[in-house]
């Protein structure tokens, strides 16, 4: 008995009209629709002829938004997401992945009540307290300690952690059930008059002091829900597509099901995992890259592998940074090193020799050196053609370092929201006025033809690309200043920074970073042009959301708490 | 004894690449002098794992992935311990090795974890190579902050280095960190401390000469002495003081459960790692005996170390 024939249906078109469209691929004429099909840019036109070529329908749902091709966030971490489990108090507004506006909790007692709030909202009373984004340094001379969170709860642990997440603060409660008291000799736990310690844990080994609450903070990252949010987050700025720089233990196999699972069709971000084998590499490098080679395959068109994160030094307003000559302006000791200069090349080489893609922090300007000369033996050694390894943050970059990144075929991933969240201080108190104004020297990478993008490394600044761009084509310090006029670069620029050129250092050019046919379909969708508006209000331009393989997805709707 | 009632020490073992550092763990491990010793590295494959790592019988060996512990990439340390907590019946101490760019006083904070005590801070120096590293433009800093804020240097390849360069490497460190130096081979009993657990005193009879093994390829080292006394019952305070500020020359480790009798309900410990001297409450008294056990450098007087502990009364 034969089958009767399977009758072929061809996928549908649909066919989007929208106000402005910026491909970013000069090759691709700008047009005022997109036919997409099969999650794909089949072709860019007018609306009609569109339809006349390719049949389909029409969907006026973006007829007035603009499309840009959808943000590419080549340096952010799965915290992003997961943090927002926790209740917020820090000093600036933020908003959650769910759209929630969370006020800035600007006095001690914004904070008691926000997490008073948060503590009426527990139904178990043995559920720990969890919160973050404190900054005392906004209250200079006011001690905030366990005598305020004292004041939430006297039954209930809290802890609460410091915007720097290397701090925490926790309550007389917490305390009591985890034996701190006037015996504990640990470092970094520091104590009153009464010789009591006075909540505050600072750096990991003291916050650990918290026990099973600690570990509940940091492990946060492992739900399913943190991922979920992560994509919320990435939705409602326009990101279609992140980079998950080393965070995720990719030798876990719960942890690469977990991605591959949650990042269905549905889902509506991208993510480029790299696997952080500074902290896990169990059984040495090699061993590793095999591994990560073999995990390479099994990418998705939604999850790709393959990539390894390692990280050279610290940061810069931790003062852990490796910095040249003459070091920080407040004087102390230069930073540390987390991989030792003589052995980069070493531990590089695996990943380069199995063709992974390598992305390196190095925030000081020693850091690049040392990684410079890592590269060079291991491009010396193994030349190839089309590395893309990438420097991550290169803060302090110099325009040689820049001429040595271009000569080896390196990229660069600047930092440019630091200008805005930390340029001040770093004009006052880590590097002074003059290095800071060629911090994140951006128009140089270009002018010298470094492939460049620009990221926020989120949660340590909050994801969004056109805040990243508004910072490098601005520089502009929350106190007016302008830190650096002659590092500022272009909109054009910076929007090709955030969409092409992370596509470029992410190896996924070929199917993301532009409007091109064939390329995922996968746009932010824009309330304004960023073209047209004025480039100081970048930043202000409201996000409607993104496609995502020709799937819309608009943002969280905005609440105010 | 109740489960997690003894805190594990946790030795911290720095130094620059190719100090010695996993040499020497591996040479602990080879001779654990009576002790079960785990060891957490960041990578396993220099490791001679036969089964040493933990009590043997117990048949399998401890693997930590995420054990590393450079400072600003370590909240997973803190899972780590954790995991190393619930073996804590079957291990007697563990032995961290800092990565050769890690600063191991920092490390030796994560000692002061639930379950843990820390328990010295052992930095190794390679005579061949250290003059040069410390001026090194990348990482001299690093090399002389990691000796700097050791309780014992312990230089390495005393096996190939000249006269020459031992005297030049202890007149470099003399410099440069107020630790207590000692030239390798040593006996695990001094770059871990003595085997000693409140319940077990029995085993450890005063005076006994402490085992000797001996780092790969050195000479062999003179005895140790090692002197124990056990305390009629709490103690005072201040004694502890006069205790501590007179140690005679040539103590290099020192440990002690005591009840002061201004705190008779909680135990309290004394320890000495080389330069180091600490007075802590680590949990309640736990009806083991008040005991004190030392070790001296070879050629040490008994007599002076009898007349030493003495003092704690
Ligand atoms: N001759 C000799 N070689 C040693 C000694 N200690 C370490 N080594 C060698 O020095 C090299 C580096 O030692 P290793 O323990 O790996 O150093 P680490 O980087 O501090 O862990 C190895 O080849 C060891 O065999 C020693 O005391 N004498
Ligand atoms: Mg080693
Ligand atoms: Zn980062």
């Amino acid at each position: 008995m034969s089958h009767p024939p399977v009758e072929d249906q061809p996928p549908p078109t649909t066919v989007f009209p929208a106000r402005a469209i910026h491909t970013l691929d000069l090759t691709v004429p700008s047009g005022s629709a997109i036919a997409v099909k099969d999650g794909r840019f089949l072709a860019l036109g007018k609306t009609d002829e569109l339809v006349d070529v390719y049949g389909g329908t029409v969907d006026h749902s973006l007829a007035d938004k603009v499309l840009l091709p959808g943000f590419v966030e080549a340096h952010s971490h799965k915290d992003t997401g997961g943090i927002w489990q926790f209740t917020y108090v820090g000093f600036e507004a933020r908003r959650g992945p769910n759209g929630r506006l969370w006020r800035g909790c600007t006095t001690f007692d914004a904070v008691v009540d926000r997490l008073r709030e948060a503590d009426r909202l527990l139904d178990d009373p043995g559920e720990p307290l969890l919160a973050w984004g404190l900054d005392p340094i906004f209250w200079p001379g006011e001690r905030f300690d366990r005598r305020q969170l004292d004041a939430v709860s006297t039954t209930r642990r809290i802890f609460v952690a410091h915007s720097n997440m290397h701090l925490a603060t926790v309550n007389s409660a917490l305390m009591e059930q985890e034996g701190i008291d006037p015996d504990t000799v640990a470092e970094g736990v520091p104590k009153d008059d009464s010789g009591w310690p006075t909540g505050e844990l600072q750096e990991f080994p003291a916050m650990a002091l918290a026990g099973q609450t600690f570990r509940s903070f940091f492990g946060r990252t492992q739900s399913d829900e943190s991922v979920l949010m992560f994509g919320q987050a990435a939705r409602n700025v326009g990101v279609t597509t992140v980079a998950d720089l080393g965070t995720s233990n990719l030798l876990d196999e719960a942890v690469v099901q977990q991605w591959i699972d949650i990042a269905d069709e549905t889902f509506p971000m991208r993510a480029a995992m790299f696997h952080g084998a500074l902290m896990s590499a169990p059984d040495g490098d090699e061993a590793c890259a095999a591994a990560m080679v073999d995990l390479k395959r099994r990418s998705t068109d939604r999850v790709r592998f393959g990539n390894v994160k390692l990280l050279m030094d610290g940061s810069i307003q931790g003062g852990t940074a490796r910095l040249r000559w003459p070091g920080y302006l407040h004087g102390g000791p230069n930073g540390i090193w987390l991989i030792a200069p003589e052995q980069a090349a070493e531990r590089i080489g695996p990943y380069h020799r199995a063709g992974l893609l390598v992305h390196t922090h190095a925030n000081g300007d020693q850091a690049v050196d040392a990684l410079l000369d890592a590269f060079d033996q291991v491009q010396t050694a193994n030349p190839l053609p089309d590395h893309r390894h990438t420097i991550q943050h290169c803060q302090m970059t110099t325009p040689g370092q820049y001429r040595r990144m271009k000569a080896l075929g390196m990229c660069a991933n600047v930092f440019s929201n630091h200008t805005w969240f930390w340029g001040d201080q770093h004009r006052a108190i880590t590097v002074g006025p003059d290095r800071a104004a060629r911090m994140n020297a951006a128009r140089t990478a270009l002018d010298i033809g470094v492939p460049l993008s620009m990221h926020s490394d989120s949660p340590v600044t909050p994801l969004g690309p056109l805040h990243v761009a508004w910072a490098a084509i601005n520089r502009q310090t929350p106190k007016g200043e302008i830190m650096g006029e002659h590092e500022r670069v272009t909109v054009a620029e910076a929007m090709h920074a955030v969409t092409m050129g992370a596509a470029w250092q992410l190896r996924m050019d070929d199917v993301i970073g532009s409007i091109t046919p064939q390329k995922f379909a996968d746009c932010a969708v824009l309330e304004a042009d960023p073209f047209e508006v004025d480039p100081a209000e970048l930043r202000d331009i409201p996000v409607w959301g993104t496609m995502s393989g020709g799937v819309l997805h608009q943002g969280s709707p905005q609440t105010d708490a | 004894m109740t489960p997690g009632s003894v805190r594990l020490p946790l030795t911290v073992i720095g130094g620059y690449l190719g100090a010695g550092k996993t040499t020497l763990l591996n040479h602990l491990l080879a001779n654990p002098d009576g002790q079960r010793i785990a060891v957490l590295v960041n990578d396993f494959g220099e490791i001679d794992i036969d089964g040493r790592l933990l009590d043997s019988a117990t048949d399998h060996v401890l693997r930590l992935a995420n054990g590393c512990i450079c400072c600003s990439v370590a909240d997973n340390f803190a899972e780590t311990l954790e995991t190393v907590r619930g073996f804590a019946e079957c291990i007697d101490r563990v032995v961290v090795e800092v990565s050769g760019v890690g600063q191991p006083h920092k490390v030796s904070q994560w000692g002061h974890s639930p379950g843990f005590s820390p328990d010295g801070v052992v930095v190794l120096v390679d005579p061949l190579s250290i003059l040069n590293r410390a001026v090194d433009p990348y990482v001299g800093d690093t090399v002389v902050a990691q000796v700097a804020q050791a309780d014992l240097v312990v230089i390495s390849r005393t096996d190939l280095a000249s006269v020459d360069e031992l005297e030049a490497t202890e007149a470099w460190l003399d410099g440069v960190t107020g630790a207590t130096v000692l030239r390798a081979p040593l006996p695990t009993a001094v770059l871990l401390g003595p085997a000693f657990r409140p319940l077990d005193l029995d085993h450890f009879p005063p005076a006994r000469k402490v085992n000797h093994g001996s780092v790969a390829g050195g000479p062999q080292h003179a005895d140790h002495v090692t002197i124990s006394r056990r305390l009629d019952g709490p103690i005072s305070r201040p004694s502890i003081e006069t205790w501590a500020q007179s140690r005679p020359g040539g103590v290099v480790r020192a440990k002690g459960l005591v009840r002061v009798n201004d705190r008779p309900n909680d135990r309290t410990v004394l320890q000495i790692c080389g330069s180091s001297t600490m007075v802590s409450v680590d949990g309640p008294w736990d009806d083991g005996e008040d005991a004190v056990v030392a070790i001296a450098l070879p050629g040490t007087p008994r007599a002076a170390l009898v007349k030493w502990l003495n003092l704690l009364r």
